[in-house]
């Protein structure tokens, strides 16, 4: 029996165990199967426990059985009249989950793909159009650059490591080290959504006056800061939970990084409350053209704090039915990974400004490259076209920036703006 | 004459081992390469062989480890599996049935001095205590919110300064 013993950790500490003294009454002795210990029994129960984790097609979330019989004797499989636990549902839908995971992985590959190129498109537009740059874009392209960087990062992640069984087993230095990077963008990400926010906020209700604000601060706030958490998170896990490449999501120790997570969105989500709150009763009845014009600046900024925030107050729920955990898994995974896609469409594509600024250079294109063709036919005695350049409605601006050019100028307009400094400002 | 055979038996085997290890198998046979016929039951002479010869050194083994890693299957693995694969060797040279009743009797008598309190788990990973737990996670939390006070409060406090 002893050299049963020499398998894994899990059958010596069985072995150790089975030998200690036991209790009475009418039960099933305690006994090591081959793969799993079970404890005495009473006459006449089932026991289960989760599923060993030895093969790579069982499933430890599922469970095995053994049947003590009425006579305090485990169940013998007739066959074979030897006694026989069931480990029988623990491969049983391996075939499916395993396709499951595999779609969802490619998933998760492509949302990251897709969203480092609507990002980097993005960035493109903006360092291109010069004229479109104010301090809130600048924001914006930190806010891309850290989402971009936290994309390559899980891709690199999930290719390398997640699907790569024997890295995971050889456990090199290297993916612990690509582990505290991964937790460091996804700090990165928040904490410049909340700048974003922190900035509408300085500059709606705080302090309404200011021309340029400082962003050292946000600069520190947003590249800076995530490090603490990040390397917190590393010392902890080294110390007390060093699995494998600290892929382990069953610790509480990730909530290190998590929780400054969630109170960043909370904060972040209270602050644009706030302003809300502001600009609705301060501005409601005699300024509503300014009122509407920083409702725009806000709505962006607001619809994507929920959004982004929503998968942490979700996550812990995961329902115990097989179709609705599937339907779970699909939409947290599209929550998780196609954050990047979702926040450059809202922030730069649905950008009215953006937009303006595109079309701009698209007729510009159309009608260079009209001349051009018009010179290359040599028909120079007609002009075609008066203008060149069509003016774009005025309507179709969204003044992202222009209320910072707003309280820069020193206009009859400011009149406004000096009946909502002499309110209260939010302290 | 059993009794010669014993004694003959246990020092053979001692001289044996300690001049080459374990030496290959080829049954009882006295200093005068007599086969000696193999005993009928291995009950004391088998037990004392072992006790003097296996358990010892296991003993020194496990003195020799830390008390707190008496529960770690990686440090105890050696001793362990060493006394297992002597003792095997002692009955198969003894011509003894193994496992056996002398066995079972010394492995429970070890497990209770040694592994009594090991926990049914072993040593999987798990989470440190709430106490440490806690400051892990609110220490980070706190400054979050300070710093992000320090943000807006250098934002108020920098208005109208170019």
């Amino acid at each position: 029996m002893q050299r049963r013993c020499f398998h894994s950790e899990s059958s010596f500490v069985c072995c150790v165990w089975l030998y200690v003294a036991g209790g009475a009454g009418l039960y099933c002795n305690r006994t090591w199967d081959g793969w799993l210990c079970w404890d005495d029994t009473p006459a006449g129960t089932v026991t289960w426990q989760n599923c060993p984790n030895y093969f790579p097609d069982f499933d430890s979330t599922e469970k095995a059985t053994k049947i003590c019989s009425e006579s305090g004797q485990w169940f013998r499989h007739p066959d074979t009249n030897r006694t026989w636990s069931n480990y029988t549902l623990c491969n049983f839908h391996t075939t499916g989950k395993l396709k499951m995971a595999y779609i969802l992985y490619y998933m998760a590959i492509v949302g990251h793909a897709l969203s480092i190129a609507s990002l980097l498109i993005s960035l493109a537009i903006f360092f291109y159009f010069r004229n479109l740059s104010c301090q809130r874009i600048t924001l914006h392209k930190n806010l891309f650059v850290s989402y971009v960087l936290n994309s390559a990062l899980t891709l690199i992640y999930l290719i390398a490591v997640v699907n790569n069984p024997d890295v995971v087993g050889r456990n090199p230095v290297g993916c612990k080290v690509l582990h505290f990077f991964h937790m460091y963008m996804l700090g990165c990400n928040y904490f410049w959504m909340l700048c974003e926010g922190i900035y509408l906020h300085t500059l709606i209700v705080v302090a309404v006056f200011a021309e340029e604000q400082h962003l050292h601060w946000y600069y520190l706030l947003g590249w800076g800061f995530p490090l603490v958490p990040a390397s917190i998170h590393a010392v902890a896990r080294k110390k007390y939970f060093d699995d494998n490449c600290w892929m382990s999501v069953e610790t509480h120790l990730l909530y290190v990084v998590h929780g400054p997570i969630m109170a960043a969105l909370l904060v972040n989500l209270f602050f644009l409350l706030n302003i809300v709150r502001v600009l609705v009763t301060k501005l409601r009845d005699t300024h509503r053209a300014e009122s509407n014009m920083y409702m725009k600046a806000v709505r962006a900024t607001l619809i994507l704090v929920p959004l982004l925030g929503i998968q942490f107050v979700i996550f812990p729920w995961r329902p115990e039915n097989r179709l609705a955990g599937e339907v779970y898994d699909y939409i947290m995974h599209i929550l998780m990974h196609y954050q990047g896609l979702l926040v450059a469409t809202i922030f730069c594509f649905f950008n009215g400004e953006v937009q303006a600024a595109l079309k701009r250079q698209w007729i510009q294109y159309k009608a260079q490259w009209g001349q051009r063709r018009r010179d290359h036919c040599s028909m120079r005695s007609t002009s075609y076209t008066a203008t060149s350049i069509t003016e774009v409605p005025a309507f179709m601006y969204h003044h992202d920036c222009n209320s910072e050019h707003l309280n820069g100028r020193h206009t009859s307009e400011d009149s406004e703006l000096v009946a909502l400094k002499t309110g209260e400002t939010y302290a | 004459m059993a009794l010669d055979c014993t004694s003959l038996t246990k020092l053979t085997l001692v001289l044996c081992v300690a001049a080459c290890g374990f030496p290959p198998v080829s049954g009882c046979s006295d200093a005068y390469g007599r086969a000696i016929p193999p005993l009928s039951s291995c009950s004391d002479a088998y037990g004392r062989a072992i006790s003097d010869f296996c358990v010892t050194k296991f003993t020194l083994d496990m003195k020799a480890l830390d008390q707190s890693l008496w529960c770690s299957w990686s440090d105890t693995f050696q001793p362990y599996e060493e006394l297992t694969n002597c003792t095997y060797s002692v009955a198969h040279k003894m011509h003894c049935f193994w496992p056996n009743q002398q066995i079972d009797e010394l492995f429970i008598r070890l497990h209770r001095d040694y592994f009594h309190d090991c926990a049914l788990t072993g040593r999987l990973l798990r989470d440190p205590p709430i106490r440490i737990l806690g400051p892990f996670i609110g220490v980070p939390v706190l400054v979050t919110l300070l710093m992000t006070a320090l943000v807006v409060w250098s934002g108020k406090c920098c208005q109208g300064i170019v």
